[in-house]
C-alpha cells in the first residue's frame, strides 16, 4: 500500500473511531463524520485522478454537495438539541432507552 | 236457474249491506250521534233477514254456490281470486252469526250508552262481523286468511277498548300473540299447499289429497285451530279477554271468533278425514281442553271468567267431535252454542251493569227477584248448554256423547269428555246458585232495573236457544248414518253424568254455609283457581328464557367475540404484546453498536493487510 492510501485510510479510520468511540460530545460526532467524508471525497478524487476512466471525475463534486447537506441537517440537530436540552451531551439524549 | 242467481245475489248483498255504514263512516263528517242506531244496528238486522233468504232456498231446494268473481293477480299459473263459497257450512253459519249479532249490537246499545266513543264501537264491531263473513265464505284459502287476520286485529281493538286500564293492553296484547303463534300453523298450512299442490282453492285441494299426502298442512291448521280457538296449550288468551266490553265477549269470545278455527278444520275436513293421525291429535287436545277448562272454571269467582272457560270447554268439545270424524255434528253444536253462549254473557252484562259494575259472584245473591227475566233466561241458558232434554244444546251434545260412546276411540279422551260434561253442569249451577238464589250480598241502595232494550235482545237469543237445535236438525242435508243402537248405559250416560255434577254442585253449595272442617283442603282448588298455574309459570319463563337467550347472544357473545376478542381491542393487545417483547431486545444503545462495528471493520481490514 502507498504512503498516500495508507494516510487517507488511517484518516478516515481515525474518524470512524473517533466515531464510535466518543462519549461526550454529539459535534465530536458531526467532525468526526465530516473527516470521514473529506478522506472518501480525497480517495475519490486519487481514484479518478491516477486512475481508470476520467468519466468519473464529477463524482467528488456530487459526493461534496450531499456531504454538505448532510453537515446542515446535522449542524441544525445539534442546535436543536442545545435549544431543548441545553447543551449536546450525548447522555441526555436518552429517550428511546426503556 | 233464477233461483241460483237470486241466491247468489242475495248471499253478496249481505257483505254489501255489512259494508255500507261502513263506507259511510269513512266521511267523519257524515256521522252523527245516532249513526249506531240507525245505520249499524238496521244493517245488520236487514242483512240478518236478507240472509234468510239464501238459507230457505238451501233447505228447501238444496242450492250451494260457487263463484269466482275477481281475479287479484296471477304468478305463473298461480292465481289469487276473490271466490265465495256459499254451501251448507257458510248459509247456515251467517245467518246464525247474523241473528246473534243483531241482538248483540241491540244490547250493546244499551250497554255502552254512556261511552262518548260508542260509534267507533259499532264500526269495529262492524268491521269485526264483515271479517268473519269473509271467513265463513272464502272459497279459497287466501281470502280465508285475510278474514282470520281481520278478527285477530278485530279482536285486540276490541279487547283493548278500555285501553287507559293497563289489564285490557295485557289481555289484548295476549289474544294478538297467541293467535299469532296460530297463524303461523295456518301460513305453513298455505305455503305447503301452495308449493305442493299449485292452487289454494278448497275444491282443488280436495281433489288433489291423496292417502300418501303428508301430514305437515294438517298439523299447521290443527295448530291454527289451537290458537284461534283457545285449545289447551294456546288458551290462556281467553280468559283475558274478558277484559273487554261484554257485547264484546258475547259476539268475539263466545259465538262468532273462537270458533273460526274449528270452522276451518271444518272447511278442510275432508283434508282430515283419512289421516288418522290428525284426527287423534284432534280428539285428544279437545279432550284434554274441555276437561281442563271446565276444572278451572269450577273455581273462579268472576262471572263473565267462568262463562269464558265454558266456552273453551264447548270447544274442546267441538274439537273431539272433529277428532271423531262427524263434523256434521261439530257445526251443529257451533251453531246451537252460539245461542246460548251470547245469551249468557248478555245476561251477564246485564247483571253487572245493574250491579254497578261488579263482576264477582260473590257479591252478587238473591237477583231472583230483582232480575226475573234475566235470570230465568241465564237458566234457560244454563239448560241448554248442559244439554237438558230437548232444548238447544241437547241434539248437538247428545248427539256428540252418543256418538263417543259408540266409536272406537281413545279411552281417556272418553272419560274426560264425559268428566268435563258433568262438571259444566256444576259450574252452571254455581253461577246459578251464586247469583240469583239466597239473599243478596250486594249494597242494598243499588238501582236495579231490568230495562226494556236489554230484555228484548236476551229474550230473542232465548227462543233462538230452545228452538235452533230443533230446527237444525229437521232442515239440514242428512247426516251420514249413525250408530242408533247402543246399551241404555251408553244411550243415557251424558244426561246421568250430567245428573250426577248437578247433585254434586247441589250437595256442595248446600254445605256452603256450614262449616264440615277445621281447615279448607286448598290444594286442589288452588290449582283450579290459579289456572293449573298455567299463566304463572310460562308468562314468566318463555320471556324470561328469550331476553336471556338475547343477551348472551347479541351482548356476550358478540359484543365479546366481534369487537372484543377478533376485532379492534384484539389488534390492539397484539401490538402491545409484540412492542414489550421488542423493546426488551432492543436497547437501542448506539455507541455500543458502533463501537462493534469499527472493531469488526478494524479487524477485517487488518486480515486483509496481512494477506
Amino acid at each position: 500500500m502507498t504512503p498516500t492510501l495508507f494516510s487517507i485510510v488511517s484518516a478516515f479510520y481515525s474518524s470512524l473511531m473517533g466515531l464510535a468511540l466518543n462519549r461526550s460530545h454529539l459535534i465530536l460526532a458531526l467532525l468526526c463524520l465530516e473527516g470521514a467524508m473529506l478522506s472518501v471525497f480525497l480517495m475519490l478524487s486519487m481514484w479518478s485522478a491516477f486512475q481508470g476512466p476520467y468519466s468519473i471525475a464529477g463524482t467528488p463534486l456530487i459526493l461534496l454537495a450531499l456531504a454538505a447537506c448532510e453537515a446542515g441537517t446535522g449542524l441544525a440537530l445539534m442546535v436543536a438539541t442545545a435549544r431543548t436540552h441545553g447543551a449536546d451531551h450525548l447522555k441526555s439524549l436518552n429517550l428511546l432507552q426503556c | 236457474m233464477t233461483q241460483q242467481s237470486v241466491m247468489l245475489s242475495s248471499s253478496l248483498l249481505i257483505f254489501f249491506i255489512l259494508l255500507a255504514p261502513l263506507a259511510l263512516a269513512l266521511v267523519p263528517s257524515l256521522i252523527t250521534p245516532h249513526w249506531h242506531k240507525f245505520y249499524a244496528k238496521s244493517a245488520v238486522k236487514l242483512a240478518f233477514f236478507i240472509s234468510l233468504l239464501p238459507l230457505f232456498l238451501f233447505m228447501d231446494q238444496g242450492i250451494e254456490i260457487v263463484s269466482t268473481n275477481y281475479q287479484w293477480m296471477a304468478i305463473n299459473s298461480f292465481t289469487f281470486n276473490i271466490a265465495f263459497k256459499f254451501d251448507f257450512l257458510s248459509i247456515t253459519f251467517m245467518s246464525i252469526a247474523l241473528f246473534v249479532t243483531w241482538s248483540i249490537l241491540d244490547f250493546a246499545a244499551w250497554y255502552m250508552h254512556e261511552d262518548p266513543y260508542i260509534n267507533q264501537f259499532f264500526k269495529y264491531l262492524l268491521l269485526f262481523l264483515t271479517a268473519m263473513m269473509v271467513l265463513t265464505s272464502a272459497n279459497n284459502l287466501f281470502q280465508l286468511f285475510i278474514g282470520w287476520e281481520g278478527v285477530g286485529i278485530m279482536s285486540f281493538l276490541l279487547i283493548g277498548w278500555w285501553y287507559g286500564r293497563a289489564d285490557a293492553n295485557t289481555a289484548a296484547l295476549q289474544a294478538v300473540l297467541y293467535n299469532r303463534i296460530g297463524d303461523i300453523g295456518l301460513i305453513l298450512a298455505i305455503s305447503w299447499f301452495t308449493t305442493n299442490f299449485n292452487t289454494l282453492d278448497i275444491q282443488q285441494l280436495f281433489i288433489l289429497n291423496t292417502n300418501e299426502s303428508s301430514i305437515i298442512p294438517l298439523l299447521g291448521l290443527i295448530l291454527a285451530a289451537t290458537g284461534k280457538s283457545a285449545q289447551f296449550g294456546l288458551h290462556p288468551w281467553l280468559p283475558a279477554a274478558m277484559e273487554g266490553p261484554t257485547p264484546v265477549s258475547a259476539l268475539l269470545h263466545s259465538s262468532t271468533m273462537v270458533v273460526a278455527g274449528i270452522f276451518l278444520l271444518l272447511r278442510l275436513h275432508p283434508l282430515l278425514q283419512n289421516n288418522e293421525t290428525a284426527l287423534t291429535l284432534c280428539l285428544l287436545l279437545g279432550a284434554i281442553t274441555t276437561v281442563f277448562t271446565a276444572t278451572c272454571a269450577l273455581t273462579q269467582n268472576d262471572i263473565k271468567k267462568i262463562v269464558a272457560f265454558s266456552t273453551s270447554s264447548q270447544l274442546g268439545l267441538m274439537m273431539v267431535t272433529i277428532g271423531l270424524n262427524q263434523p256434521l255434528l261439530a257445526f251443529l253444536h257451533i251453531c246451537t252454542h252460539a245461542f246460548f253462549k251470547a245469551m249468557l254473557f248478555l245476561c251477564s252484562g246485564s247483571i253487572i251493569h245493574n250491579l254497578n259494575n261488579e263482576q264477582d259472584i260473590r257479591k252478587m245473591g238473591g237477583l231472583n227477584m230483582a232480575l226475573p227475566m234475566t235470570t230465568s233466561c241465564l237458566l234457560i241458558g244454563s239448560l241448554a248448554l248442559s244439554g237438558g232434554p230437548f232444548l238447544g244444546g241437547f241434539f248437538s251434545k247428545d248427539a256428540i256423547i252418543e256418538a263417543m260412546n259408540s266409536s272406537f276411540l281413545n279411552a281417556w279422551a272418553l272419560t274426560w269428555t264425559l268428566i268435563a260434561t258433568s262438571f259444566t253442569a256444576a259450574y252452571s249451577l254455581r253461577i246459578i246458585f251464586y247469583v240469583s238464589m239466597n239473599f243478596p250480598r250486594y249494597p242494598a241502595l243499588t238501582p236495579i232495573l231490568e230495562a226494556q232494550q236489554a230484555s228484548t235482545p236476551i229474550m230473542r237469543l232465548a227462543i233462538g236457544s230452545v228452538v235452533a237445535g230443533f230446527l237444525l236438525i229437521l232442515n239440514i242435508p242428512p247426516p251420514p248414518p249413525q250408530v242408533m243402537t247402543m246399551p241404555t248405559s251408553a244411550k243415557l250416560a251424558a244426561i246421568g253424568v250430567t245428573i250426577v255434577g248437578l247433585f254434586t254442585a247441589a250437595e256442595l253449595s248446600n254445605i256452603t254455609n256450614k262449616q264440615l272442617k277445621t281447615f279448607p283442603y286448598l290444594t286442589p282448588y288452588n290449582f283450579s283457581n290459579m289456572l293449573a298455574y298455567f299463566q304463572s309459570t310460562t308468562h314468566r319463563l318463555f320471556p324470561t328464557l328469550n331476553l336471556k337467550w338475547a343477551q348472551l347472544l347479541a351482548t356476550h357473545l358478540i359484543d365479546v367475540i366481534w369487537l372484543e376478542k377478533s376485532g379492534a381491542k384484539s389488534s390492539m393487545k397484539i401490538n402491545t404484546t409484540f412492542s414489550t417483547f421488542i423493546t426488551n431486545s432492543q436497547q437501542g444503545m448506539i455507541k455500543t453498536y458502533l463501537t462493534l462495528f469499527f472493531m469488526s471493520t478494524a479487524t477485517f481490514l487488518m486480515f486483509l493487510l496481512l494477506n
